[in-house]
């Protein structure tokens, strides 16, 4: 079980590390006062600095459990069964994903669709198929053929000459 | 009448086309890669070239069009790296093809580009506000010589054709301006109507409407020779009225902003020539001559070494003006 | 020729067979690219524009203004329905709208959404017609340090009203604004915050963030509820339309409010998208149901729609008679017009009268055929909810990846989309906004890039923001609507004192 404070700690810390790169990020221009105004990095400059001080103000009240509102602790950031709903609908998609920049997007909601159909929500199979199958045809109408934007493709397309 | 002459030139062209096509032919959707946002300059000359093809067919595949404009087009120039060696993708832009490496730090190098060809050059003229007092391109600059950066000089972007322009202005006449970077030569149109600028550099298409309403002026144009002689644009003057700036005492010869086409490194040398010969019966068409015409660029045709020669002589002056101006990056 | 002849003499000119037929497939063709997350009104006009390069200019503009309301139109019906806005200008219709067809409400949403989007449109090309040359002159009022000002007072109006911690709020706010400064920076011209990857040299796309912000991070948030759900049992019969209709004149401040507003963002040019967020915070800060924002309220969803509507159809004016595009689709269409050899400018309205007043004929026509087809839609598109969520989910997943590669082609963004939707569904949980993140990300870059712009002008002197009538009124206004809640408090806790 994740607590709340816990999760509020993390999301503190993280954005703390992107206000950190902002400010170096930033530094690289110059970060001053020309004499035609603020020279290109102040911006971003200062935008990290508020990322930064707000977050660590944020850690701080996370770390504290005299900071803390009292609400945080009535409900658990994450109950177990919460984090394994989460993870088994963001799991696939990381999989879309990564199957998507390696096969084409074409096959990776191919398969993304058929694995969760019938894995995850018990669909029977050949519905799955036929859905699976029809999505990755009328995207590919739609997309491609009706309003002519190229999609992400991988090797079955350069095969099938598309 | 005028259509069936077009059914006829269709025929020819396709004709022609089926005569280039001993060599090499595209496999698979051609892609032209845009290297701006869609409605830039760049978008247009693209989609005018696309609907050209279409008619006359003269690419058997299907054509898709994508926009990549990120970091001043350098985005677009990036396919030549990604798609190394794919003849199937042509890259459209300008000059900033060869130029944007100088001023950002890059994934790309220009000898990443395999040039086509150019079609076009785009002019660039002086103007002022129309009820400045200034009649001639001299007594502006002397004006702006008489109280050094006060006058603002709009331009669309920053380290791209107008500011290096406006550099080059500075050190030939030693007249300094306050360069102000806006969006576009719209906004920058905009800004000198509303007389939030003193003068800018746009393009002729992209003025010639606030021009005929009487808010702004061309002073002089930035051409060898003067703009061809249309219907007039007020009722007094037309583009063919206006001197160039050497004319005007503005030792500047030329600067002009080719519209350029491009393939990724590494592509056959027959598809490099495939769509030479595609993009030179493109600028022989009426429509491609309507089209220059109508947005006042001048239409050349570049390829090869006289495309090299010219790309070489715009890079050196560029990069003179870069160098002086501490804008390149290591 | 101005005003009432003109306009008739317009209306001569689109109200054909022909050209009906073209706003009809506009709208429609619209529609669907609205629908389509990523898929956007400006890729769908540019598409269409080679097309045009034969036909008739007037034709022309006819069919791609057709699209562009069609696709503003497409856009609110996904965001009210799965929270993921198919338009830029359409994510404050979801801070309402997907809340009310959660609750069973989605017809009437819908509902809302398209006929305040219709009356928005009206009075934007009311304007048009009514006061188009006065309001030019205006128009040429505004250089940088007036752009800056509108687009502080948008930030302003819509700021300091969600509710949620202040520390977090700033942090979304700076997170917003940093985003937005990721790539070129068209002041210097120098690449910013890419630490030398090429992927980031276009920036973040904010439509991505959009995607995954709220589309994916909303499912995830559904999922994680465990509620299996079935779908949404809502009736759906054209009498709830009807219905709808009938409470609108209810809403008449908002809906003039909202107009007004809208103008003003369409011709300043502000851009729709910042209108729809500045028209949600005021009228959530006038409102007497404040409380019920975000939650469903009907207000919530007619305010940013008529200001939405009403830029969109406004931004045309400054388009024709100044060359200043109010949106990016505007811009392709300003593309369009110079190559059908027609020179945006005053004298547009002088040279091509049966152009620029057939143009405006055909935003009356065409709106109302959008609206009608739209309408008609809606039951379609609320029968998407009854659809189980167990396939309708992964359906969203599928379309939220292809919308996000199709914005720009870039494989790189699947990540983005996937790593938006994850904290946007951790910043959910924690009362992170997410709203005024959008905003910064939206006028971030433009309102920084006017404040130098400004800054170079007056060489680095502040007063340039007090120098004229206009800007100093701007700031004023800015800075009242930003302290407003301030002394709303203030005002509370010195009143007990008193009694």
């Amino acid at each position: 079980m994740v607590a709340r404070w816990q999760a509020e700690l993390g999301m503190a810390a993280f954005l703390a590390v992107i206000g950190v790169i902002t400010i170096i990020g930033a530094m690289e221009y110059g970060v001053g006062w020309s004499p035609s105004g603020p020279e290109p990095g102040a911006f971003p400059f200062y935008m990290g600095i508020i990322i930064l001080l707000a977050s660590l103000a944020n850690a701080l009240r996370a770390t504290l459990p005299r900071l803390r509102p009292p609400r945080w602790a009535e409900h658990a950031f994450l109950k177990p069964e919460q984090l394994r709903l989460v993870l088994g609908f963001t799991l696939p998609i990381l999989g879309l994903v990564v199957v998507s920049l390696m096969l084409g997007l074409y096959v990776g909601m191919a398969l993304y669709l058929f694995g969760t159909l019938v894995l995850q929500n018990r669909y029977p199979m050949l519905k799955a198929g036929l859905i699976a199958l029809a999505t990755p045809f009328l995207a590919y109408l739609l997309i491609e053929r009706v309003f002519k934007v190229g999609m992400l493709k991988g090797p079955l397309e350069a095969w099938l000459g598309l | 009448m005028a259509r069936k002459l077009g059914i006829a030139l269709g025929f020819l062209a396709a004709g022609m086309a089926g005569a280039a096509a001993q060599g090499w032919q595209p496999t698979k959707p051609v892609e032209f890669v845009v290297t701006s946002s869609p409605g830039g300059g760049t978008d247009n000359f693209t989609r005018m070239i696309q609907s050209i093809i279409l008619k006359y067919k003269l690419i058997d595949q299907p054509i898709v069009v994508s926009n990549k404009g990120g970091g001043s087009g350098a985005e677009g120039y990036l396919v030549s790296k990604t798609a190394a060696g794919d003849p199937n993708k042509v890259i459209f832009g300008t000059n900033n093809a060869y130029l944007l490496p100088y001023v950002a730090k890059l994934g790309y190098k220009f000898s990443d580009l395999t040039p086509v060809a150019a079609l076009a050059l785009d002019e660039f003229l002086l103007w002022v506000k129309a009820d400045a007092p200034y009649k001639t391109a001299k007594d502006y600059i002397e004006a702006v010589k008489a109280k050094p950066e006060t006058y603002k000089m709009g331009g669309s972007q920053s380290k791209d054709t107008d500011q290096t322009l406006t550099s080059i202005l500075s050190t030939v006449t030693g007249a300094k301006f306050i360069y102000v970077p806006f969006q576009g030569g719209g906004a920058v149109g905009t800004q000198l109507a509303g007389g939030h600028i003193n003068s800018h550099t746009n393009n002729p298409n992209e003025s010639i409407g606030q021009w005929k309403a009487g808010q702004v002026r061309p002073l002089c144009v930035f051409s060898p020779a003067r703009l061809p002689a249309g219907p007039k644009v007020t009722e007094t003057q037309g583009w063919a009225d206006i001197p160039t700036c050497k004319e005007a005492g503005i030792p500047v010869e030329r600067f002009q902003m080719p519209r350029t086409v491009w393939l990724p490194a590494g592509t056959p040398a027959g598809a490099v020539q495939f769509y030479e010969g595609v993009l030179k019966k493109v600028s022989e068409t009426p429509e491609w001559k309507e089209y220059i015409a109508r947005t006042v660029q001048t239409g050349q045709f570049l390829s090869g070494d006289s495309l090299k020669a010219f790309v070489a002589n715009d890079d050196k002056l560029s990069r003179e003006v870069f160098e002086r101006e501490g804008w390149i990056v290591k | 020729m101005d005003g009432f002849s003109g306009l008739l003499h317009g209306f001569g000119v689109a109200l054909t067979w022909y050209h009906v037929m073209l706003m009809v497939i506009g709208v429609l063709l619209g529609i669907l690219v609205g629908v389509l997350p990523g898929l956007g009104a400006p890729n769908g006009v540019s598409l269409l524009l080679p097309l045009t390069f034969t036909m008739d200019p007037v034709s022309a503009i006819i069919l791609l203004t057709s699209m562009y309301w069609g696709a503003l139109f497409g856009g609110s019906t996904t965001s009210i329905l799965f929270n993921i806005p198919g338009e830029p200008s359409s994510v404050a219709t979801t801070f309402d709208g997907y809340p009310m067809a959660q609750n069973g409400r989605a017809t009437e949403a819908l509902s809302f959404a398209f006929l305040s989007a219709g009356f928005g449109a009206i009075v934007g090309v009311l304007l048009i017609t009514a006061l188009s040359g006065w309001v030019t002159q205006f128009a040429l009022k505004f250089s940088s340090p007036e752009f800056f000002g509108v687009y502080f007072l948008a930030f302003a109006s819509f700021v300091g009203l969600s509710g949620a911690p202040p520390l977090k709020a700033a942090v979304s706010i700076a997170l917003g604004f940093s985003l937005a400064g990721v790539g070129m920076d068209s002041v210097s011209g120098s690449l910013r915050l890419t630490f030398g990857f090429d992927v980031l040299l276009a920036g973040i796309s904010f439509l991505v963030a959009v995607i995954g912000l709220f589309g994916i991070g909303e499912l995830i948030l559904t999922i994680e509820d465990g509620l299996k759900l079935d779908g949404i049992r809502a009736k759906i019969t054209p009498r709830d339309v009807l219905r709808t209709a009938a409470q609108m004149p209810k809403h008449w401040a908002t809906l003039l409010r909202s107009s007004i507003v809208g103008c003003w963002m369409g011709i300043t040019p502000g851009g729709p998208t910042a209108a729809s967020f500045m028209s949600y915070g005021l009228a959530k800060r006038f409102s007497a149901y404040r409380a019920n924002f975000g939650k469903g309220e009907p207000d919530g969803v007619i305010a940013p729609e008529t200001a939405d509507h009403s830029a969109g159809t406004s931004a045309m004016l400054p388009m024709m008679a100044l060359g200043l595009p109010g949106s990016a689709t505007a811009a392709v269409m300003l593309g369009g017009l110079m190559i059908w050899g027609l020179n945006p400018g005053p004298m547009l309205f002088v040279e091509r009268p049966d152009f620029v007043w057939g143009l405006i004929a055909s935003m009356y026509l065409g709106n109302v055929v959008a609206v009608v087809l739209v309408l008609a839609t809606v039951p379609l598109f609320a029968s998407i909810l009854r659809i189980p969520f167990a396939i309708i989910g992964p359906l969203i997943v599928v379309v939220c990846f292809i919308g996000a590669y199709t914005i720009a082609g870039r494989p790189f963004d699947l990540w983005l989309a996937l790593a938006f939707g994850v904290l946007g569904y951790v910043f959910k949980k924690l009362d992170y906004p997410i709203a005024p993140l959008i905003l910064a990300m939206v006028i971030g870059d433009k309102a920084e890039d006017a404040f130098r712009q400004s800054m170079i002008m007056s060489k680095g002197s502040l007063t340039i923001f007090w120098s004229n009538p206009l800007v100093t009124g701007l700031m004023l206004l800015g800075l009242v609507l930003l302290f407003w809640p301030l002394l709303g408090t203030l005002r509370q806790r010195l009143r007990p004192s008193r009694v």
